[in-house]
């Protein structure tokens, strides 16, 4: 019975689980209550079959003093009625029975009762001439028999009723026991071990996500530290070519300024000898004023 | 006188009778059939009787209605063989003793045949000392009318239906109420019969029809205590015979509204006195039978009579009663009633 | 349930099947209904030892499937011959009953439902 295998087709989610977990619940119930009825019917039931036991045996004898009461009704007539009794049979029926309800535990069990009509009597004239009061002794005695038989087929009916409504309950229990209870459980276990496993895989998912991300970061961060060092690189490249240039433009500069320099000190001296040959044309011209002067 | 020349017709008659008189049971073999533990001993009983090996030809297990049967069928070979010897007018009366089987047997064809019955069924039920030779030709009557015009009307009882019954009646009438009215046409007509025989056999049978007739006036009214039936219709079957066919106590009678009133006049007649006296748990019935024994003994002391073939007949049929019934206690182990009996040989 | 319980409302008549003298027993009793209706005329049948099978089989059979009968009496030597279709009858109504004869006395040993509440006993 019990084998994973056994559960119902579900699909595990945590609704189902729940859902499961209601029908467990309902069977449980179901179950005790079923067991319950079982027990209350089985307990009727054990009654009702050592009173038919004793039934059945009073029956044979009190048919068998019945029989003798037509025993006496032969030795007064002095020949079988047998013929007669069946042929004056005529319309309703005077003896018959009804049917009552009894419950038992939801179950209807029929209660035969006797209604005796006594307006009716087929076999009033049976036996005028002769044994016609041993003839209405039998149908008196006949008339006690036959209402333990309807007593009799009451218990017989119920009986045979019982047993059917027993078996059917049984097996009804036994099911829920043996079937229902294990697959709900098994199901239940089934979803449970599923969501743990949806529940190791996600926190498995997780943790390599983590990883990667983790790793991703590592390689973010190389990459990063090399973007870093190709910019300190670059940067001290530029910074080179900057100071080269730097340089260059200070050595051009200083190229120029010398130049400059060598330009200026060119025209300082260009300028001083225009200035020296000012001032010595002046020194002439002064001389000459002097002379002029002098003159 | 008669006596005188009785033994030239019925000498040899009389001596047979005497002789399966000899051959009914008597006390001591009563008892010791009450003393049988199952049918099986009762046969071993019956044998060491004058019944003797009767039941041997009897397969599988015995019952009483098989015992019963058998019985019947030896009263109905002596009956037989007794009328075939017989000359009249001892015929005439074993004709008449048959009529009041014929009558049940009727009464049991007409039943038959209003409820459509297998006739061969009927045919097997019919009495075999009622039989008459149109009772097969029962078959051909489909119903009441065509059973009387047929069947009924050649048998030595039509007289009786013709006083009695239309053919109309016939269809509505309760059957008991037929046979009854039956039956008192036919012992009236017995008893007028039996008048004309040599003495003693006239008295005798008197006396014993008288019984006959006063029995089944009390018990008509008995037993019809608790029905509807009118006075009108009670006094067409009290017989016009015996000691309570007085006018007075057929009124009585008729008229009687409960057991009390009937025992009051059946008790006022000497010889019936303790007929509802019920100690000793004996019955209205028992006392009849009893009765009805105690006569057809009586007949018997009388020499030269007719008479012994009624009283014989009456008493092996109280002698079959009485096997039935021992057999019948003993398979139905209701030991205690087993003394019910009666033996008076 | 409830079906079979209205069902057996309207059951009212006994049945016999018997030998002679249970039969007329019974009837004394009052329990015969004789009519007119077609598989209804009466609710007794006659059988005796020689009353073939076949014969008792049909008999039975009607019984059983009319709807106005309630309980249905048989005598066991009887029931003995149709025991096959005793055994096999599971329906609460009609209800059969084995009842003993005259001449053949009650046996719990052959009663059907008694053998069946042995079973249930375990015995």
């Amino acid at each position: 019975m019990s084998g994973a295998g056994n559960r119902d087709n579900v699909f595990p989610t945590r609704m189902t689980l729940a859902l499961e977990k209601g029908k467990l619940k309902g069977a449980e119930q179901g179950y005790s209550l079923l067991k319950r009825k079982s027990e209350a019917l089985t307990k009727r039931f054990r009654d009702i079959t050592k009173r038919i036991n004793d039934a059945k045996r009073k029956m044979g004898r009190v048919l068998q003093t019945a029989a003798f009461s037509l025993a006496e009704v032969s030795y007064a007539v002095g020949g079988n009625i047998g013929y007669q009794v069946q042929e004056s049979v005529s319309g309703k029926a005077r003896f018959k029975v009804k049917a009552r309800q009894e419950n038992v535990s939801g179950v209807y069990l029929p209660q035969f009762e006797t209604e005796i009509d006594e307006s009716i009597n087929d076999f009033k004239m049976a036996g005028l001439g002769r044994g016609g009061q041993q003839v209405q002794r039998a149908r008196e005695v006949y008339t006690k028999a036959v209402e333990t038989l309807v007593d009799l087929a009451s218990l017989q009916t119920a009986f045979v009723i019982l047993d059917e409504v027993i078996k059917v309950t049984n097996r009804r229990v036994n099911a829920i026991e043996h079937v229902i209870i294990p697959r709900t459980e098994n199901t239940i276990a089934y979803i449970n071990s599923e969501l743990d496993e949806v529940d190791r895989e996600e926190f498995y998912r997780l943790k390599k996500v983590q990883e990667k991300k983790q790793q991703a970061i590592v390689v973010e961060e190389a990459e990063d530290a090399a973007r870093k060092a190709k910019i300190k690189e670059a940067k001290r490249k530029r910074k080179e070519a900057k100071k080269q240039a730097a340089k260059k433009a200070a050595e051009e500069k200083a190229a120029k300024l010398r130049a400059a320099e060598k330009k200026i000190a060119e025209q300082k001296a260009a300028e001083k000898k225009i200035a020296q040959q000012k001032a010595a044309e002046k020194k002439a011209a002064e001389a000459e004023s002097c002379r002029a002067k002098r003159c | 006188m008669e006596g005188l020349y009785f033994n030239i017709e019925g000498g040899y008659l009389e001596g047979v009778i005497r002789g399966y008189r000899n051959g009914l049971l008597t006390s001591s073999q009563y008892v010791n059939l009450t003393q049988c533990d199952n049918l099986e001993d009762l046969k071993l009983q019956l044998s060491a009787t004058e019944y003797g090996n009767f039941l041997s030809d009897v397969s599988g297990k015995l019952s009483t209605s098989v015992l019963e049967q058998k019985l019947s069928e030896d009263l109905v070979k002596q009956f037989r063989y007794l009328r075939a010897q017989a000359s009249e007018p001892l015929s005439k009366l074993m004709d008449y003793i048959t009529y009041g089987y014929m009558i049940d047997n009727v009464a049991l064809m007409i039943t038959g045949t209003i409820h459509e019955r297998d006739r061969s069924e009927i045919l097997e039920r019919c009495h075999p000392l009622g039989w008459f030779d149109t009772l097969p030709t029962l078959s051909v009557a489909t119903d009441i009318e065509s059973l009387y015009e047929t069947v009924l009307v050649d048998t030595p009882l039509a007289p009786y239906f013709h006083n009695c019954f239309s053919v109309d009646d016939l269809d509505d009438t309760n059957i008991e109420i037929i046979r009854n009215t039956l039956y008192k046409a036919y012992l009236e007509d017995f008893y007028e019969f039996s008048k004309t025989l040599s003495s003693p056999s006239n008295e005798v049978m008197e006396r014993l029809l008288s019984f006959e007739a006063d029995k089944r006036a009390i018990n008509i009214c008995v037993n019809s205590l608790d029905t509807d039936l009118t006075v009108e219709d009670k006094l067409k079957m009290l017989p016009g015979l015996g000691k309570l066919s007085a006018p007075a106590f057929q009124h009585d009678l008729a008229h009687a509204d409960d057991l009390e009133q009937i025992k009051m006049t059946v008790t006022s007649i000497l010889e019936y006195r303790d007929f509802f006296d019920e100690s000793n748990g004996k019955t209205l019935e028992d006392r009849f039978y009893e009765y009805e024994m105690s006569l057809c003994k009586n007949a018997f002391t009388q020499q030269f009579t007719y008479s012994t073939v009624w009283a014989f007949v009456r008493s092996k049929e109280q002698e079959i009663r009485n096997i039935t019934w021992i057999a019948e206690c003993i398979a139905q182990s209701q030991k205690d009633r087993i003394n019910n009996y009666i033996a008076v040989y | 349930m409830s079906a079979s319980s209205n069902a057996a409302k309207h059951r009212t008549l006994m049945a016999a099947i018997g030998d002679e003298d249970t039969v007329t027993g019974i009837l004394l009793a009052g329990i015969g209904q004789v009519t007119s209706e077609p598989g209804k005329e009466r609710n007794f049948y006659v059988a005796s030892e020689n009353t073939k099978m076949e014969e008792l089989e049909r008999k039975f059979d009607e019984f059983i499937n009319r709807d106005d009968v309630a309980i249905l009496l048989i005598n066991q030597f009887l029931a003995d011959k149709i025991r096959v279709l005793i055994d096999t009858y599971t329906k609460p109504f009609p209800a059969i009953l084995e009842i003993p004869s005259k001449d053949h006395p009650y046996d719990p040993e052959k009663d059907s439902i008694l053998r069946r509440l042995r079973r249930l006993m375990g015995e």
